[in-house]
């Protein structure tokens, strides 16, 4: 698999492209993505926005620099961040194309449930392929997009624990989960 | 023991990143919130509707938890650093070992805080601007620059906090803040007290001590993060600020001042937006 990422240089952040190039196909390698990958970065933003999609034979990531950063320290590359934001959204691409996923709606049109329910998905296959994540934090998230509920929790336990769900068995359990009706 | 400790010094172990107003100003890339508003979004204000809703109060909670220890390193400081009945009253000494009981109480809530919301101890930069206002040599001028500029700040930032916690849901969150917020007025009730009355018949050093304030201020005002606009993460909570002291006036001042900053980044980003366009178009014409 090849990895593009651009800018190649850049001037407002501290980041390699090779280094960032390493990680990500680490990370394509792990979750088993075939095809190209390419990855344009907006240094000129510091918010952690990153979305992925499947374009033909290739995977498309863009990313604001935010995504890749160290917080601690501003301005930084953090391959441990930037393993955890593509891994999540380049799964979530992933399963749009492996099928199971063709009802769910675009990105745009999901709801802040939804969205932060497929995220769960994702990142609980990101760590069981090694990568360390904080549970509560995501716990956390998903927690204020359904509720502040033991059935919430248990359901954020069985979206983090699943494995090969389609959308309308991941929708299900996401509105399931939904206790209170303030933020969905 | 030392006196007047400089912010380099401050102890802090190796989870830690300390870093200065002049480090986080001098970071080139366009403001978060100015970014997130040209994109479409309606409203920037701190609410569980944002989509970085949860990122971005667990990014605060830090912001909160580090000021948290920072208030209560200063207020320390103002009790050893002024001889007593000379540079500084006894009560008011007696008022900074109290605000420094209560900012230790809420370091320790501000960590459960953190921890409940998945966050973690040294995860984001620590900005050491309170602290710098901790280290002025005249007590009146750290009353204003920390209990006036940097705890109004916080009544802002905890009423914003609050109202997020009541939206989501939160068990905890709303409460917290709610009591937190409780002291925050009252540590700011404290310097609006002291300064008026220390300077009753010294009207220049006031003067100058609410000029320092307007400087503190004002940094926070860099990025737009408050201000009565949508635009901004914080409102400026005007209630509990008359509640705090301020009169009418020094709160439209601030609202001012505020707005000020937001226009000035807004055509900051727009200036960025436009090179950005330039040189992405000379990129393509080779």
């Amino acid at each position: 698999m090849a990895v593009y990422v651009s800018p190649q240089a850049f001037t407002l952040v501290f980041y390699d492209a090779a280094e960032i190039a390493r990680v990500a196909g680490q990370v394509a390698a792990a979750i088993g993505l075939s095809g190209d990958l390419s990855i344009a970065i907006d240094e000129t933003s510091p918010l952690a926005r990153i979305r992925a999609k499947s374009d033909g034979d290739a995977w498309v990531v863009t990313a604001d620099s935010g995504a890749f950063e160290d917080t601690k320290m501003p301005r930084q590359f953090s391959a441990d961040a930037t393993a955890l934001a593509l891994g999540r959204v380049l799964l979530r691409a992933k399963d749009r194309v492996d099928g199971g996923f063709g009802e769910a709606p675009a990105d745009d049109d999901l709801t802040l449930a939804q969205s932060a329910a497929w995220d769960v998905y994702a990142i609980g296959r990101v760590h069981r392929l090694g990568y360390p994540i904080n549970e509560q934090r995501w716990r956390y998230n998903y927690r204020n997009r359904h509720g502040f509920t033991d059935v919430t929790d248990e359901t954020f336990d069985d979206v983090l624990n699943a494995t090969g769900l389609t959308w309308g068995q991941l929708d299900a359990i996401s509105q399931k989960g939904i206790t209170n009706t303030t933020t969905v | 023991m030392r006196k007047f400790f400089p912010v380099e010094d401050l102890a802090r172990d190796e989870r830690f990143n300390l870093i200065t107003m002049a480090d986080r100003q001098s970071d080139p890339r366009t403001d978060a919130n100015m970014v997130a508003t040209a994109k479409g979004s309606k409203s920037n204000r701190l609410t569980p509707a944002r989509k970085d809703a949860p990122n971005a109060a667990r990014a605060l909670m830090h912001g909160i938890f580090v000021g948290e220890i920072q208030a209560l390193e200063g207020a320390g400081r103002t009790c050893w650093d002024f001889t007593t009945g000379v540079e500084a009253p006894f009560e008011l000494k007696l008022d900074m070992a109290r605000q420094a009981w209560d900012e230790a109480r809420h370091v320790e809530i501000s960590v459960k805080l953190s921890d409940w919301m998945g966050g973690e101890i040294g995860e984001f930069a620590e900005n050491t601007l309170l602290f710098s206002a901790a280290c002025s040599n005249d007590p009146v001028f750290r009353l204003a620059g920390v209990n006036r500029a940097l705890e109004g700040l916080a009544i802002d930032v905890f009423t914003a906090m609050k109202e997020f916690g009541e939206l989501s849901s939160d068990p905890f969150l709303a409460f917290c803040e709610d009591w937190m917020l409780a002291d925050e007025v009252t540590h700011v009730k404290m310097g609006s007290d002291w300064l008026r009355k220390i300077t009753e018949n010294d009207p220049d050093r006031r003067k100058k001590a609410l000029e320092f304030q307007q400087v503190v201020d004002k940094l926070f005002s860099f990025g737009a993060f408050r201000s009565e606009s949508d635009e901004s993460s914080i409102r400026l909570a005007r209630r509990f600020r008359e509640l705090a002291g301020f009169t009418n006036d020094e709160i439209e001042d601030i609202n001012e001042m505020s707005m000020q900053g937001l226009n000035d980044i807004k055509a900051q980003t727009a200036s960025a937006r436009a090179a950005a366009t330039e040189a992405l178009a000379a990129a393509a014409a080779g």
